[in-house]
């Protein structure tokens, strides 16, 4: 616990002084970084005591590609997007600047794009200015025909109505806004309040170009039917000022007789100006038709001009040389007089080189301009630029507005490559050509981290112990239950987060703002607080998600979670009530649960049903029904239990057990019957086989006695022959063997008794308290003679303090006796003979193991010496009956003991195992007991 | 010398019985069935009975129950019934032993002999002398340290002298092969190894007719040895 929770402390601590240093490194130039740490990593890889050190550095390594990487993504997007701001308000485009690598700005994309949309500005900022501008500067004087103004776009028909306004009067008009008064007028007033004539301008052709009015008078007579009250006059009367009343002259025409007394509601517009002849609005017409027309005219020219005052006031203000690097200049001829519209200021030197150069190129001369630039002149046929922006664009956008561009136009446009005026030009210039590099920054931590996450991400929690064997290592963190840690974890993000979160509010920063991060990546503090955040938040983050994996690799995720432990413990406590409940719980518990569901149920029902008290009725009726059902089911549990109980006997052994069978019924009554049948079939069937065994047992027995006798005759005799002084050598050698054969019968009859006795569990043992050094002393000491003869040395290793047993002392002796005796007979001469004995298991049982080597090759398999009639040399020739390792194996067994054979090679093993008894008393006082 | 009724149902064992016993100088009479035995035995003097167990019209178990009515001679049983229980119903019963078939002829010989000295000789226990221990035919003469086996002298080496006089002295006690080997060598047995037992088997040898079933220095398997109080 200690030392992760420095190593992070020290991490964090690292990472706060390197973040100058090693940071800045790594975001100068990620390539740089990576390399440097895949070298540190392979320098380290082999000394494991630098292992851990190097997962620092490398954990240390990658929160500082992260913050690097954030850093250069914030440098990326906020410097690579630009707001291009147009001329007209509100309007604006982002743009992510993408420049090819070693391609100049001027030649990029983005400076197209951006020169583009000043191009289009300018010649819009070109109209209006022609609008409001006379030689350059701004003339409130000019004269507005607002007929022709409003036709501008669409042309003018030959002969129109119209009015002539000076332009700043139009512009103040609609400003303070047009008003209309309403008049009651009888028919001739109202007549009379028109001019008697219309006065009509007439469209002609001049200088086989320009559209230029004159004026014409022309009488129309009114039409006395005129609906007046089409315009809303009685909403707009109210506004009527008081002190205008007074100037307008209520003029009653009446071209017709008196008899029309009728007064109607005429909508008057309020002459708040007069035309530039000093006349109002009704002057010009003889018809209300006419009226309404013209000061509709009015009323949308100064609306127009208004908007485009604006726009015109912007576009000054936009393409000042201060806050601006494009440079035009626009040159049109209006009433033959050359206007130039432009912000490089006239009479300056600028302006006249701009103007030699506009002439140079018009005729054709090769272009020595170092700016960007754009030139053209319809007339000429002429367009020029080192832009990639085409003509047929250019045309485009004039063809918008025609009427204010007329062939003889000469358009220029640069771009001031010292970018002074802060403008987007300005801001693509100093970022676009470093913002590969810091994309390419971005990228390469970004892979850095990447790859530095994944690595650790597997390495972590990996450790490998002294053998080298892999093995996950937990932290103390990770040993705290899932849930818990999942509540720390979003405890500290919630933390973190609202602290971020205060601390910009704090600052006052808008995190969406991108001009904000513009700005910002030039201040230290502001790159300080993003490289120690990001390392920060990652550290954090890290030190969750790697818990997080090792969790999963050490497959504790779901183990050493609450909802585990509260999991096993409801299925611990529903196993327990299963299994300890017994049949009430077993049967009733479901029961009940289905009982309880259906009686909602019932309610429900019988309330929906029988409306009134009627259905509690209904409800103890079934309640009745269910209690009957609830009582046969537990007596049908009970009897099933009885009956498990039963078979539970029969299989503990007690094969006699028989189920009563009474009151039982059905199914349980069938299975009781068949469990007492099957416990019958068992008992015949082991009791038949009991009785086959007795039967073969006695069978031997007796087959051995009528043998013995007529074998005693055979040995008696032969032993007399041998006293009788044979005199062939011959006759004597058959009697040896006679002899010999005799004897070996004997043995065979013998054996052959007590195996069967053995096998059908006829023997009755008498157990006591045997030392089982004694026994293998005595055992030795008895044989000893024996294997004197043979040449066989006896080691005896005794291993263990106890080797008390409980066994039948004459039948462990027979055991040992037969054991010993196969080793003489099959033993090598002259070989050694080990007995030890050890303490095994965790049954306190004692192992007597007995190895020799054999004379002769063993080729069968150990389990088949045991078995009766199996000598290993096969031959049958020598003494022995074969039975001896199978005496031997049954009553080690019938002793309580095991017996194996190990065949390893030549060497012949023998282990036998006994339960050690009880250490309750001296050996002296068995020995006195047992006399 | 003695007379010697042999009873087997098999005619050629109980010549053969004679042959071997007729060459030790007794004198033999032979009869075929139980009844036929007890006849003879009302008709001569006889000093020792050998029957045979299963035997037709009468069988050994009955003839002996019969004869221990009126008679206290030695009865040997020489029945192929080897197991625990038949010697234990025939020595019950009355029998002085019990010899299982086939049998060693000199193994018979001299348990005849040995139960006839018992009938004859030594019937009474002489206590008077300290120094000599007796049990049943073994006797031991601490003061000459002679060793006899029903009158026939043993020759017996000093240790195998001390085991056995140690044993006789405490008969009916099992002595560890530790505590002999601490009695006889004065020096404390540490993982006491097979030596005791090579001399107790050489004792066996020289004091027992047969030492696999001896009658007095008797092995307690895993326990140790003892000679018996009385055989």
């Amino acid at each position: 616990m200690g030392t992760e929770g420095k190593e992070n402390t020290e991490a964090v601590e690292v990472a706060e002084h390197i973040d100058q240093g090693e940071i800045a490194d790594v975001m100068e130039s990620g390539d740089k970084g990576d390399q440097e740490g895949k070298r540190k990593q392979e320098k380290v890889k082999k000394p494991k005591k630098t292992r851990r050190g190097l997962r620092t550095f490398l954990r240390i390594l990658q929160h500082a590609a992260l913050a690097a990487m954030v850093f250069s993504l914030i440098v990326t997007v906020a410097c690579g997007t630009m707001r291009v701001v147009g001329m007209r308000s509100g309007a604006f485009v982002e743009l992510f600047g993408n420049m090819e690598p070693g391609e100049s700005f001027e030649q990029s994309e983005f400076f197209n794009g951006v020169l583009g949309y000043a191009l289009a500005d300018i010649i819009r900022f070109g109209v209006v200015s022609s609008q409001m501008e006379t030689a350059g500067a701004f003339d409130g004087e000019k004269l507005v025909d607002v007929t022709a103004y409003n036709q501008r776009s669409t042309g003018l028909s030959g002969e129109y109505i119209t009015a002539v306004y000076k332009l700043e009067d139009l512009l103040k008009w609609q400003k303070y806004g047009f008003e209309y008064s309403v008049e009651k007028m009888t028919q001739e007033q109202a007549a009379a309040f028109l001019a008697k004539t219309t006065q009509v301008s007439v469209t002609k052709m001049v200088d086989d170009t320009e559209v230029k009015p004159y004026v014409q008078y022309r009488i129309v007579d009114s039409d006395s039917g005129f609906v007046t009250d089409y315009q809303p006059a009685s909403a707009l009367a109210d506004h009527a000022e008081p002190e205008l009343k007074s100037e307008r002259e209520i003029v009653i025409v009446n071209p017709y007789e008196e008899e029309v007394e009728e007064v109607s509601e005429y909508a008057v517009l309020i002459n708040r100006y007069k035309t530039a002849e000093g006349k109002k609005v009704e002057d010009y017409v003889s018809d209300w038709e006419q009226y309404y027309a013209l000061c509709d005219s009015v009323q949308n020219a100064a609306k127009s001009l208004a908007y485009n005052y604006e726009e015109y006031l912007t576009g000054e203000k936009y393409f000042r040389p201060e806050n601006s690097n494009v440079r035009f200049l626009i040159e049109k001829k209006e009433d033959h007089v050359t206007q130039y519209y432009s912000n490089i200021e006239a009479g300056s030197s600028e302006r006249s080189d701009c103007l030699k150069m506009m002439e140079k190129l018009s005729r054709g001369e090769k272009d020595s301009v170092q700016v960007p630039y754009l030139y053209y002149s319809p007339a000429e046929m002429v367009y020029r630029t080192n832009t990639p922006i085409g003509e047929s664009t250019v045309r485009e956008v004039l063809d918008q507005y025609a009427y204010a561009y007329p062939e003889d136009v000469r358009i220029w446009i640069s771009v001031d490559t010292s970018y002074s005026a802060p403008d987007a030009f300005k801001q693509g210039a100093e970022y676009m050509p470093n913002l590969w590099q810091w994309a390419m920054t971005a990228l390469v931590s970004g892979l850095l981290y990447l790859v530095l996450f994944v690595w650790q991400t597997v390495m972590t929690g990996r450790e490998y112990d002294e053998a080298g064997v892999k093995r996950i290592r937990l932290e103390t963190f990770d040993r705290i239950p899932t849930e818990g840690a999942l509540l720390i974890a979003i405890g500290v993000f919630l933390l973190t987060g609202w602290v971020c979160i205060v601390a910009i509010g704090i600052a006052g920063i808008d995190p969406t703002d991108l001009a904000f991060y513009r700005e910002a990546v030039r201040w230290d503090w502001f790159i300080a607080a993003i490289l120690i955040g990001v390392f920060v938040a990652d550290v954090i983050f890290t030190f969750f998600f790697y818990s997080l994996v090792r969790r999963i690799k050490a497959r504790t995720l779901f183990r050493n979670s609450y909802l585990r432990r509260l999991l096993s413990r409801l299925k611990e406590f529903a196993w327990e009530v299963y299994d300890n409940g017994g049949i009430v719980l077993r049967t009733w518990v479901p029961y009940v649960g289905f009982l309880l569901f259906n009686l909602l149920m019932g309610i429900a029902f019988a309330a929906l049903s029988y409306p009134g008290s009627g259905w509690i009725l209904v409800i103890l009726f079934t309640c009745a029904v269910d209690a009957v059902v609830g009582v046969m089911l537990y007596r049908d549990a009970k009897e099933r239990q009885g009956i498990a109980e039963g078979i539970e006997i029969i299989a503990g052994g007690r094969v006699e057990h028989q189920l009563n069978t009474e009151g039982l019924h059905g199914d349980n009554k069938t299975l009781a019957l068949s469990v007492n049948s099957i416990g019958k079939g068992i008992k015949e069937a082991v009791e038949i086989s009991m009785k086959d065994e007795r039967m073969k047992a006695d069978l031997i027995t007796n087959v051995s006695h009528d043998i013995k006798t007529p074998l005693t005759s055979i040995i008696n005799y032969v032993d007399l022959l041998k006293r009788e002084q044979v005199g062939s050598e011959k006759a004597r050698d058959y009697i040896r063997v006679l002899d010999e054969k005799s004897q070996r019968l004997k043995q065979l009859t013998d054996d052959l008794v007590e195996a069967s006795k053995i096998t059908s569990g006829t023997i009755s043992l008498h157990f006591e308290r045997i030392n089982l050094t004694e026994l293998m002393n005595q055992t030795i000491g008895e044989f000893s003679e024996k294997f004197d003869e043979k040449n066989l040395v006896t080691v005896m290793n005794v291993n263990t303090g106890n080797v008390v047993v409980e066994a039948d002392s004459r039948r462990i002796w027979r055991v040992m006796e037969n054991l010993f005796n196969n080793i003489y007979k099959y033993a090598m001469p002259g070989t050694r003979v080990y007995v030890s004995m050890d303490q095994v298991g965790k049954e306190e049982r004692v192992q007597v193991s007995i190895k020799n080597i054999s004379e002769n090759y063993l080729n069968c398999k150990p389990e088949e010496l045991t078995e009766r009639f199996i000598r290993g040399d096969e031959s049958r020739t020598t003494e022995g009956s074969g039975l001896g390792l199978s005496i031997a194996k049954n009553l080690t067994l019938a002793q309580g003991g095991t017996f194996e054979i190990e065949l390893d090679g030549d060497l012949f093993k023998v282990f036998l195992t006994f339960p050690l008894a009880a250490v309750e008393e001296q050996e002296e006082t068995t020995g006195k007991n047992n006399a | 010398m003695a007379n010697i009724l042999v009873c087997d149902d098999d005619r050629e064992i109980v010549d053969a019985i004679e042959i071997y016993l007729m060459q030790e100088g007794y004198t033999i009479f032979k009869a075929y069935d139980g009844q036929e035995a007890i006849r003879v035995l009302k008709e001569q003097q006889i000093h020792l009975l050998l029957i045979d167990i299963m035997m037709p019209k009468l069988d050994g178990i009955h003839a002996t129950l019969k004869i221990r009515e009126y008679s206290s001679i030695p009865i040997i049983f020489l029945s192929a019934k080897s197991e625990d229980n038949d010697k234990i119903l025939g020595l019950n019963i009355g029998a002085d032993d019990y010899i299982t078939k086939p049998f060693n002829p000199l193994e018979l010989v001299a348990r005849v002999k040995s139960n006839l000295r018992r009938y004859t000789t030594l019937g009474n226990l002489n206590t008077e002398n300290n120094a000599l221990f007796q049990v049943g035919g073994l006797c031991i003469n601490d003061d000459t340290k002679e060793v006899t086996v029903d009158g026939e002298s043993v020759k017996l080496t000093p240790i195998e002298y001390n085991i056995l006089l140690l044993l006789v002295k405490n008969c009916g006690r099992v002595f560890s092969i530790d505590q002999i080997y601490e009695s006889i060598w004065n020096e404390e047995a540490i993982g006491a190894d097979n030596t005791v037992a090579v001399h107790i088997r050489h004792i066996r040898e020289k004091i027992e007719i047969n030492p696999k079933e001896p009658r007095y220095l008797k092995v307690v398997w895993g326990v140790g040895y003892k000679v018996e109080k009385s055989v």
